[in-house]
């Protein structure tokens, strides 16, 4: 929960983010909505009925400035936990979490939006959710307005936006804050090709000596064009971590394999 | 400059630092008051009709239980009416925080999955917009006091530190019931009960001073009936509210809202876990 606007300069190779160690885990009950009724019932039954999940176990990871971290991993993998965790929005269940300097996350479109207010009120408040000041954004609007392309939408309710020039509005209000270390996990899949466009080279301009990135993505390509490092996230382990190239080659080798007898164990 | 570090390890239970977070907390206070005015105009309170609305709607609350009143006591005056009015909207103000209060954590999902900022914004919030609601009702108290005829006093004036007591309560109340709602979705369903309880518990529909002896035991257990009544002591009757009142009425809010917030803090940063 740090502030956006206590600006900061960070030598490149300095550390954004420690983690060490880090593990999660949660605990699902059977029962979907925990209620006070379904807590009676079982009463009489003695332990309730859990089943525990082991999201990330044993991460460790270090994060510097200047570097464009990609995640990757298959559906499941602990890649968005890892994030929230990193986020501050998880606490983690064992290790440690060091995060130096202020974040940003672009985790999901339009987080804070009101679907009944016009897309000005809610550049607004999707603004100050990210933790923007009002000025910050009085100053960036016409930025935002035009990156946005919405034209004369934006003063129209956003109940009646359709999908994509939603996410275009979300997309270009998080892109707007300029945090020491951003997290983007999967919001570049959004708009018709030409705006996927547009956001992809945003990024790309976002990358800079004194700032950190950590993108989460399936777009293999983009990763490869984008990020200077990938980490490759399974069944909440790091499996191999380095140059993309590699990396991402070992990881579409493994996919295509469908199985890989090392990292498939159940220790 | 440096910045500061943030560390998260494994909470232990307990509170987290309160001086970051209530700076953490007031940084963000310029989003709350946003997302309480967003909130409202989501329920169409910006609008002409939905204003009127607010005025309204306790207007037809307050008429509904004179009639109740006057059918079961066989008659009734103006005061009762202007008791009645001052009590009842005043109890709006407790039962709304409590009915916006009971989901702001569950219904918040989205933005606790995918932010972090203090939970404790979001029952915050339903109290400033129960608030915001009250607000119209005081002039309809107001235009209401003059119709009946029913004298102005200075001591009126005591509702304002009653009103500051009964804003404590309801923030604690609403604290409270968002973070239980976490753990038991289904007290959601009971609140409408609890409400209609506590309105009867307490003195709107009668005068504290109309109770039978025997069942001065609701004063003692029931938060709302000192602050009730002191309220009704300065603005329907213009008199100095008993000072033994008002204290034990704060001492309820203080005491709601230091347990509440305690248990609200020591466990929302498992909140994430639990939606």
């Amino acid at each position: 929960m740090s502030s956006l606007s206590a600006f900061s300069q960070h030598k490149t190779h300095e550390i954004a983010v420690s983690v060490r160690n880090l593990g999660l885990t949660y605990t699902t009950a059977i029962d979907k909505r925990p209620t006070l009724k379904a807590r009676a019932k079982a009463l009489g039954r003695g332990s309730k009925q859990t089943r525990v999940v082991r999201a990330l176990d044993d991460v460790n990871l270090d994060v510097n400035y200047g570097q464009v971290l990609g995640v990757i991993g298959t559906n499941g993998a602990g890649k968005s936990t890892l994030m929230r965790c990193i986020a501050g929005i998880l606490p983690p269940s064992q290790g440690r979490i060091e995060v130096n300097g202020s974040v940003s996350t672009l985790l999901a479109l339009g987080v804070g939006f009101n679907p009944s207010m016009s897309g000005r009120d809610n550049v607004y408040l999707g603004g100050l959710a990210a933790g923007m000041t009002r000025e910050e954004i009085t100053g960036h609007f016409d930025e935002i307005a035009e990156f946005s392309e919405l034209g004369d939408a934006i003063d129209a309710p956003m109940r009646t936006y359709s999908s994509g020039m939603f996410a275009r509005l979300a997309f270009s209000v998080a892109a707007t804050v300029r945090p020491d270390i951003l997290i983007i996990d999967e919001a570049l899949s959004t708009g018709d090709a030409k705006f996927k466009e547009k956001s992809l080279n945003r990024i790309k301009e976002l990358r800079s000596d004194d700032r950190a990135l950590i993108l989460v993505s399936h777009a293999m390509k983009t990763l490869r064009e984008t990020c200077n490092d990938i980490a490759w996230l399974h069944k909440g382990k790091i499996v191999q971590r380095g140059e993309p190239n590699q990396v991402i080659d070992a990881y579409q080798k493994f996919l295509d394999l469908g199985k890989s007898a090392a990292i498939d164990e159940d220790v | 400059m440096s910045t500061p570090i943030q560390v998260y390890e494994p909470f232990k239970a307990g509170l987290p630092k309160l001086g970051k977070y209530w700076k953490s907390l007031w940084s963000r206070r310029v989003f709350i008051s946003e997302f309480s005015k967003s909130e409202l105009r989501e329920q169409h309170f910006d609008s002409v009709f939905g204003q009127l609305w607010l005025v309204i709607n306790p207007l037809l609350l307050s008429g509904v239980y004179f009639i109740l009143i006057v059918i079961i006591r066989g008659g009734s005056d103006g005061t009762r009416y202007v008791h009645l009015t001052a009590t009842l909207f005043l109890f709006y103000l407790i039962s709304n925080s409590l009915t916006g209060g009971v989901k702001s954590i569950t219904a918040g999902q989205r933005l606790i999955l995918n932010t972090a900022f203090p939970r404790v914004m979001l029952p915050i919030s339903a109290v400033i917009i129960a608030v915001f609601k009250f607000v119209p009702t005081i002039f309809v108290f107001l235009i209401i006091k003059v119709v009946v005829g029913s004298e102005f006093k200075v001591e009126m004036l005591w509702a304002i530190p009653i009103l500051l007591i009964t804003i404590l309560l309801a923030l604690g109340l609403a604290i409270t019931i968002s973070c239980i709602n976490v753990y038991f979705r289904d007290i959601a369903s009971f609140l409408p009960y609890l409400t209609r309880t506590l309105l009867y518990l307490s003195p709107v529909l009668y005068e504290a001073s109309e109770l039978d002896p025997k069942l001065r035991v609701l004063e003692v257990v029931n938060p709302l009936f000192p602050i009730l009544d002191s309220w009704s002591s300065a603005l329907v009757h213009g008199q100095m509210p008993e000072i033994s009142n008002m204290l034990q009425g704060l001492a309820w809010a203080v005491g709601i809202f230091l347990i509440g917030t305690y248990f609200f803090l020591s466990r929302e940063r498992e909140f994430a876990v639990r939606l």
